[in-house]
């Protein structure tokens, strides 16, 4: 048995070229997906996960293929008689989960690093009007750089040209130009160096309704929110504290953990999540120091009593924070989709326009969700960070 | 591995009748055979594809689900692969295994006119696709390659690789001869003897098509890089088609010889041949109930033959052994034929064989709100039921036929002729029209048949997919083109 080409076999791996290739090819589909995929239920109940699942329905190797209506059965062996149940599938209904297009089909999924998704959804964003305060512990986003050779290194980092360059080296100098066997000492590898950005510390407030009129759709709209852009600022900003809190009529912090399992009910005071915020900032949080942001969630449905309060309070944060976003889960019953309205705005909505100065200021945020897609949007509206640099 | 007890076991298989192509080993790290494996061929020319099964192959292999001993090509020399980290007794009947399949490789039918110098080819192949992702992009040329492969199920293996193009269209001259009472009938043949006019090849393509790359290869719009690419994705379809055609005889063939030759071979350590036969014990699983393994399947049903005409060999029925009878199976069958000819009654009871299927033959969905629990029962113990289950998939090289009916610079009309087979998957179909309509530039056409019998038209054009049904057709058959056509 010959092994004198195993190193050179070795070396020749065209496996991990295409691997990579296909990888480029999910992501590209990926991208022209995402709106879809930002509400896709995988990936936001993959809790803690790095690596989510994805359907990949439009990387398929197409072909003329039967359908499920093909005729035929299939052959095993073992005990039983005609008529003997062996098995048993569950076949989901289409109301449930992400089905095929056809009933019983298989869908190919893939496994993709949840840090490749939110980079490729929010690669442009960051948060907006970042500043650099004083005293601060710097944020550090890291890069790779390959710029050099060395002798050592680790084996996905061979650089082959300069191995083989090597290899006929020794040979030639050994008197056979030409070349064979690859030794350890001929090998090289390309070796990276981190590249460190500096950027300002920052602390976000996210503040979510739990109450009772938060119905699981608009909870669901609101919890993918959260999702993507925990993650995102996890991503993208590896010092960044973040706070949850969660309110009905009272608010209370809460662990992350925690904040994703809805289970409250009861009325809704909005300036409840809001005070609580502020309480924060002051205690943990000087503006000397840190960037603020607070970013609530709500289908807006607050007694009217408390709006007055929200847009003092709203006024006050901005004083304290780089932005402020209010974002409203809109009514999307059943009786509003009937009545072919879009939605409507809320009453606290209403106080936020008559009041006037909060509509006018460009740190002030506020976005409407009307459906899951529109989640895409509203991050890209509370992220952009285009002239927002430095006010 | 010692070289001369491969020149013995090499020996061995020569005396036992055996007749392959020099066998080359190469051993190499798992990593490299989980490449080797991928491709099919390790020379192949690049495709993202080949990129997922690697990544598939790396992963079960990590997680111990497979393991693959060796991978063995289709050549002169055969080129096999061996995994480093085999044991000793593994690669006794690793190297066993492979002069049986190189030696089927080289007699049976069905590889007959196989490219045996594939592994050169290929890397040529790889070489000129190279050329053309650096000439017009990456891109473009996955995006032929994609098309490509998504057609290369669709060759005609009796027309061959090689093919002329149809006869030019043309006018044949008849005489006609008048008998003696014509004229009171047609009084223009009172003249005497005429001259008829027939149109030969008015068609095209003359005859239903099914070699579906061949067709596009020579009359569709394409580059002439476009066209090799559809020619190398063609020709390497071609070359692997036999296996696809006889993997339970190859694989039945090479477990039967390596059970063989290690029985007979006398340098062997009792350690060794415990090791073997675990490993065979492996090889030879019945597999999971409801997926047998071909290699079991193949390797029983030629115990099973060479049982049966030594039987009658004996009792002076035949006038061949049962190991010359093997020898004729090997020569002229492929798994279809092999199936039908051998696999007997007694042998699916033995090996308890049954087909298996919905409990709700049709499955229609009443609500499709609500989940479904689908239930698998038993069909069926009989012989014929079991042949024909197991042999019915690998019709038309396992895929659904297809053809082309009729094809001009307007439009291109395919028909879906295995209907007896079952129904297209529509979502799939849709894809490849966009294919077939990115080849030809006209709007293409598919008659098929949904699952409620109704012949359906699928189209593709401009303005993207589309399906109607057909329309009862009146008047004569041929006038397909001329009726009107309903939107969807």
């Amino acid at each position: 048995m010959n092994d004198s080409y195993k190193d050179i076999w070795e070396l020749r791996q065209p496996g991990r070229r295409d691997s990579q290739r296909h990888r480029e090819r999910i992501k590209k589909a990926i991208k022209e997906n995402l709106r879809e995929l930002i509400a896709e239920e995988n990936i936001i109940s993959s809790d803690g996960k790095r690596k989510v699942k994805v359907p990949v329905r439009y990387l398929d190797m197409w072909r003329f293929k039967f359908g499920q209506n093909r005729k035929g059965k299939g052959v095993g062996h073992g005990d039983g008689d005609p008529g003997d149940i062996i098995a048993k599938d569950v076949k989901r209904g289409k109301g449930k989960g992400k089905a095929g297009d056809q009933p019983g089909e298989e869908i190919y999924e893939e496994e993709v690093e949840l840090a490749e998704i939110v980079e490729m959804m929010l690669e442009d964003l960051g948060l907006p009007w970042l500043e650099n305060k004083e005293n601060q512990v710097e944020i550090e986003t890291e890069e790779m750089v390959f710029h050099d050779i060395a002798e050592k290194g680790l084996p996905p980092n061979v650089d082959l040209k300069r191995t083989l360059i090597e290899n006929l080296k020794r040979n030639s100098l050994a008197g056979k130009p030409s070349f064979g066997k690859i030794v350890p000492d001929d090998l090289r590898y390309r070796v990276w160096e981190n590249v460190i950005e500096k950027h300002s510390n920052a602390a976000v407030v996210l503040i979510m309704d739990r109450s009772g009129s938060m119905t699981d759709d608009k909870k669901y709209i609101v919890k993918s929110f959260f999702f993507w852009m925990v993650s995102f600022l996890r991503l993208k900003y590896s010092n960044v504290e973040v706070v949850f809190i969660a309110h009905d009529t009272e608010a209370r912090e809460v662990e992350e953990e925690n904040f994703f399992a809805i289970a409250d009910g009861g009325g809704t005071r909005i300036s409840s999540g809001l005070e609580l915020a502020k309480t924060i900032i002051e205690a943990r949080f000087p503006m000397s120091i840190w960037n603020n942001y607070v970013f609530s969630f709500s289908d807006g449905e607050n007694w009217d009593t408390d709006n007055e309060r929200c847009i003092t309070l709203f006024r006050e944060l901005l004083g304290m924070c780089q932005a402020v976003g209010y974002g409203e889960v809109e009514y999307s019953d059943q009786f509003y989709k009937w009545a072919g309205w879009r939605g409507t705005w809320s009453t606290l909505h209403d106080a936020i326009e008559e009041a006037g100065d909060l509509m006018s200021e460009e740190r002030f945020l506020s976005a409407s969700i009307v459906k899951r897609e529109d989640v895409y949007n509203c991050l890209r509206q509370f992220l952009d960070v285009n002239g927002k640099e430095r006010p | 591995m010692r070289d001369n007890r491969i020149a013995d076991l090499e020996q061995l298989a020569k005396d036992n009748g055996l007749d392959f192509f020099p066998v080359v080993f190469e051993v190499v790290s798992a990593n490299t055979m989980n490449n080797v494996c991928a491709y099919g061929l390790p020379t192949r020319a690049r495709h993202w594809s080949y990129g997922r099964s690697y990544d598939h192959q790396r992963i079960y292999g990590e997680m111990g689900f497979s393991k693959v001993y060796e991978m063995i090509t289709n050549n002169d020399p055969s080129y096999a692969f061996v995994l480093d980290s085999n044991t000793e007794a593994q690669n006794l009947l690793i190297v066993a295994h492979c002069f049986g399949h190189s030696d089927f490789f080289k007699n049976n039918a069905a590889f007959h006119g196989s490219d045996r110098n594939m592994a050169r080819h290929a890397a040529e192949h790889a070489n000129r696709i190279d050329q053309y992702i650096e000439q017009h992009g990456l891109d473009a040329v996955e995006r032929i390659m994609d098309i490509a492969f998504g057609l290369d199920d669709h060759i005609d293996i009796h027309k061959g690789l090689y093919r002329k193009k149809y006869p030019k269209r043309h006018i044949e001259e008849h005489l006609v001869r008048v008998g003696e009472f014509d004229d009171l009938l047609d009084p223009r043949k009172a003249k005497g003897p005429s001259r008829i006019r027939e149109v030969v090849n008015a068609t095209m393509p003359p005859h239903p098509e099914k070699d579906l790359l061949w067709f596009f290869i020579h009359y569709a719009p394409l580059e002439d890089w476009e066209r090799d690419i559809l020619d190398i994705v063609r020709e390497e379809s071609f070359y692997f088609h036999p296996q696809r055609l006889t993997k339970i005889m190859n694989e039945g063939w090479a477990v039967y010889w390596h059970a063989e030759l290690l029985h007979q071979y006398k340098d062997i350590t009792p350690e060794e041949m415990i090791d073997f036969a675990r490993t065979h014990e492996k090889v030879v699983q019945p597999g999971n109930p409801f997926d047998i393994n071909p290699y079991y399947l193949g390797y029983r049903i030629y115990k099973d033959i060479e049982k049966r005409w030594d039987e009658k060999h004996a009792a002076g029925e035949s006038d061949i052994t049962g190991r010359q009878k093997i020898f004729e199976v090997r020569r002229d069958e492929d798994d279809i034929s092999f199936l039908r000819n051998y696999l007997t009654i007694d042998l699916v009871q033995e090996l308890k064989l049954f087909t298996f299927g919905r409990e709700d033959e049709e499955g229609k969905d009443e609500d499709e709100d609500e989940d479904e629990e689908i239930l698998y029962e038993i069909k069926s113990r009989m012989r014929e039921e079991v042949v024909e289950a197991l042999v019915r998939p690998r019709y038309n090289n396992w895929a659904p036929k297809i053809v082309i009916t009729d094809a001009s610079s307007e439009k291109i009309c395919l028909r879906h002729d295995s209907g007896e087979l079952g129904t297209l998957n529509f979502r799939y179909a849709e894809h490849m029209l966009e294919y077939i309509w990115e080849l030809w530039a006209a709007p293409v056409e598919l008659r098929v048949k949904d699952d409620d019998g109704q012949d359906i038209v699928l189209l593709f054009d401009e303005a993207g997919f589309s399906k109607r049904l057909l329309e009862e057709e009146f008047g004569f058959a041929d006038d397909d083109d001329e009726k009107e056509e309903k939107e969807p």
